[in-house]
């Protein structure tokens, strides 16, 4: 046969069929989805048609200003409270460990916005990654080690003083988180879409149990308590972070956010961001038109672990104890709050649905306790009225809109059986 | 190693006995997963609440309603049991009808994609729990002043089933409580096979299973089906809280449905979802699984057992043991 004569060379030299693949991919796949997507979804175009862009073409150098004049409010927004006289409702909203709580939960939002809006995959599972990065934190800095120390001999030891090493654990518990996320997507990303959502959540619960049950290891259910805070000393800059209220948390966090937004709009509007559009909207047209589909799923699934396992890193050094009392299935489904009330698929969104689920509690305080009711109405009722979210992406929107074109007669899961 | 066929061989009649009967809970539970599975290809995540809210209620009326404090014999035990049944029942009927009406029902008559029937079931089950959890008689909602159904003392349960031995298999006892909890989930499991196979509306959820399309031409009314499918998974749920709350004497509360729900769900994966004779399988195995994994592991790895079981067959075998059913 013709094809048992490619084989032999095929197998030597992957990284050729690799570029030729991606090279069938882009276009011929990605290209001819996009186009059967743009005729199907031809009616609501042509309705969004009118509505024309916010800034025209021609005005491009206004976005740029706008986000620097955006990054430097956020950046002084913990200073307000020396400049200004705030009420109280806002002071609790602009202090430093709330804000810094909004920027661990942007970057949690940023990454599970990969998962979940991206590539449409939907993890209840994310904050096992979470968990991964802080107690890979716990480990690296040493805390882990003192902890079985202090247990074992009645002499005072010193506490662990790994400061310096923040930035290689920084690294490291991406790595680590990487590899979770790879070795539970492989086996579990052919899965369809509500067979991954309930074995994702599994997954979340065997790390919590985990980390609760392995008591030599991890601490038990008292986890790990003595994570140094961080420093950084270059000469030029040095400096230390000393309580978790420091506004300095918030400004790290700030970085990272502003680094992973640029990072993950690259992506998405690179190769695989397109190639992410085209599983979500059809996975099998998406298959057969070349997209290597359970790869790019793992990449997106990876790309959301790593940034959860960062975050829990700054998360385990700020907060200095870790336990596995806070790596519940809420904390995932909050998560996931923040990524629909923004908006699936949609940056700015991730952000503002992270601001409001961390600070509309803080800011009406007496009725925190409501909170959780209201944020599981609000998940119903923007499904019902509003799936895109509320700052959607035009993509987004645009797809969500050709749904109600297509209204199937009896249909209730959306499609045909996956 | 050892220590785990030690473990298992020692206590084998024990966690047998056990499995059973934790495993026939978790079949009536498992139902209302497959059953709504079958007619809307829908998991529906907001199940476990439902079996949540019957627990509650089943406190609530064996506490407030009939004043029960200490342990019932005779008449008045059945009475009392079928009287709290009953109210369970209904009320975890009527949670899944609402969850029905208002978190599915808009999105289906919209033709909304899959993952946005995840978020609003997940939203739902979130707003019933936090709901619950405000029913302690401090909270308001729109100054509606919320009751509170756990009473004053919530912790408290009372054992209103007498734990009387009645014989041993193998030097393993096996009590009332036991064969309650097998006998009433038998006859609630056996009712509800005729009930599909056998009646007219089974009938319409059979066919609606297969293919709505066709059976919808064919005069089933859909919307009715579905609308049954949920009460018939919200009375075997609410039944099984009943039993539940029976057996392991706990205190009902908002957030003790998320475990029993998960461990159900994976049950309706093993027997094959969608597949009603499977649920009931997938849960008694389950609970076997899951007690003799106990006895091997150690009991607090329980938990883990069932999700690595769901894990492990929705990777290799991921129609379940009797298989999916067939959708055409």
């Amino acid at each position: 046969m013709a094809e048992s004569g490619q084989r032999p060379r095929r197998r030597r030299r992957p990284w050729i069929r690799w570029q030729r693949r991606a090279a069938e991919v882009r276009l011929a796949g990605v290209n001819r989805v996009r186009a059967l997507l743009r005729r199907a979804f031809a009616p609501a175009r042509a309705a969004q048609a009118g509505a024309g862009r916010w800034i025209e073409p021609r005005r491009r150098w206004v976005l740029p200003i706008l986000a620097v004049v955006g990054l430097a409010f956020a950046a002084v927004l913990p200073l307000l409270d020396q400049w200004f006289e705030l009420p109280g409702w806002m002071l609790r909203a602009t202090s430093g460990a709330s804000l810094a709580k909004v920027g661990l939960f942007a970057l949690f939002a940023l990454g599970l916005n990969v998962v979940v809006g991206f590539a449409g995959l939907l993890d209840l599972g994310y904050v096992a990654f979470w968990a991964i990065g802080s107690y890979t934190a716990a480990f690296l800095t040493g805390a882990a080690t003192y902890a079985q120390e202090v247990r074992r001999s009645d002499e005072i030891i010193p506490e662990p003083q790994w400061q310096m090493w923040m930035w290689l654990i920084l690294l490291a518990a991406l790595v680590v988180a990487v590899f979770a996320g790879a070795l539970l997507g492989s086996p579990t990303l052919r899965l369809r879409g509500d067979y991954l959502a309930i074995v994702t959540l599994g997954f979340g619960e065997i790390v919590r149990v985990t980390a609760n049950n392995l008591a030599s290891v991890t601490g038990g259910p008292r986890g790990i308590s003595n994570i140094p805070h961080p420093a950084i000393d270059l000469g030029v800059v040095d400096l230390e972070w000393k309580t978790f209220l420091d506004d300095k948390y918030y400004w790290l966090l700030l970085v990272l956010v502003v680094f992973w937004i640029v990072a993950i709009t690259r992506l998405d509007r690179s190769r695989i961001g397109r190639a992410w559009v085209a599983i979500r909207e059809d996975e099998v047209a998406a298959a057969a038109m070349g997209v290597p589909v359970v790869r790019m799923k793992i990449a997106a699934f990876v790309i959301g672990a790593s940034t959860a396992g960062v975050g829990g890193v700054v998360y385990a050094e700020q907060i200095n104890s870790i336990a596995p009392g806070t790596f519940i299935i809420l904390q995932s489904i909050l998560i996931l709050a923040m990524v629909v009330i923004g908006g699936m698929g949609s940056i700015p969104g991730a952000i503002l649905g992270a601001a409001l689920v961390v600070l509309l509690p803080e800011i009406f305080r007496e009725f925190a306790s409501y909170r959780f009711l209201v944020f599981g109405l609000a998940l119903v009722l923007l499904m019902i009225f509003r799936p895109q979210g509320l700052l959607p992406s035009k993509r987004r929107k645009a797809e969500l809109k050709g749904a109600v074109v297509e209204e199937q007669l009896f249909d209730a899961g959306g499609g045909e059986p996956a | 190693m050892g220590d785990c066929i030690d473990g298992v061989t020692r206590q084998f009649w024990d966690q047998t006995v056990n499995g059973l009967t934790t495993g026939s809970i978790y079949a009536m539970i498992a139902l209302g997963y497959t059953m709504v599975y079958g007619v809307l290809q829908l998991i529906n995540f907001a199940h476990s609440e439902v079996f949540m809210v019957s627990t509650v209620v089943a406190l609530h009326a064996l506490k407030e309603w009939f004043g029960v404090t200490a342990a019932l014999h005779g008449a008045t035990l059945i009475v009392v049991f079928l009287g709290v049944l009953l109210a369970s029942a209904l009320a975890s009927g009527v949670t899944a009808l609402t969850i029905e009406r208002f978190a599915y029902r808009p999105l289906r008559r919209r033709g909304a994609p899959r993952l946005s029937f995840l978020i609003s079931a997940i939203g739902a089950s979130l707003a019933i729990q936090y709901l619950f959890s405000l029913m302690d008689g401090r909270h308001y909602l729109l100054f509606y002043r919320l009751p509170n159904l756990m009473g004053p003392s919530p912790r408290q349960v009372p054992r209103f089933v007498e734990s009387e031995r009645l014989f041993t298999i193998f030097g393993t006892p096996v009590t009332n409580k036991h064969l309650l909890v097998v006998g009433v989930s038998l006859v609630m499991l056996f009712l509800l096979d005729r009930f599909v196979n056998r009646t007219r509306i089974g009938r319409g959820i059979r066919a609606v299973a297969q293919d709505p399309e066709a059976a919808s031409m064919m005069g089933v009314n859909i919307d009715r089906v579905v609308v049954t499918t949920f009460f018939i998974g919200g009375v075997m749920a609410g039944a099984a809280g009943l039993l539940f709350v029976v057996y392991l004497n706990a205190a009902a509360n908002w957030p003790i449905g998320f475990l029993p729900g998960i461990k159900a769900f994976s049950a309706a994966v093993l027997g094959g979802i969608g597949n009603i004779r499977g649920a009931m399988l997938g849960g008694v195995l389950l609970g076997l699984a899951e007690k003799h994994g106990g006895a091997c592991f150690g009991t607090q790895w329980e938990t883990a057992i069932s999700f690595v079981v769901l894990v492990l067959v929705l990777m290799f075998r991921p129609s379940g043991l009797l298989g999916e059913q067939v959708r055409s």
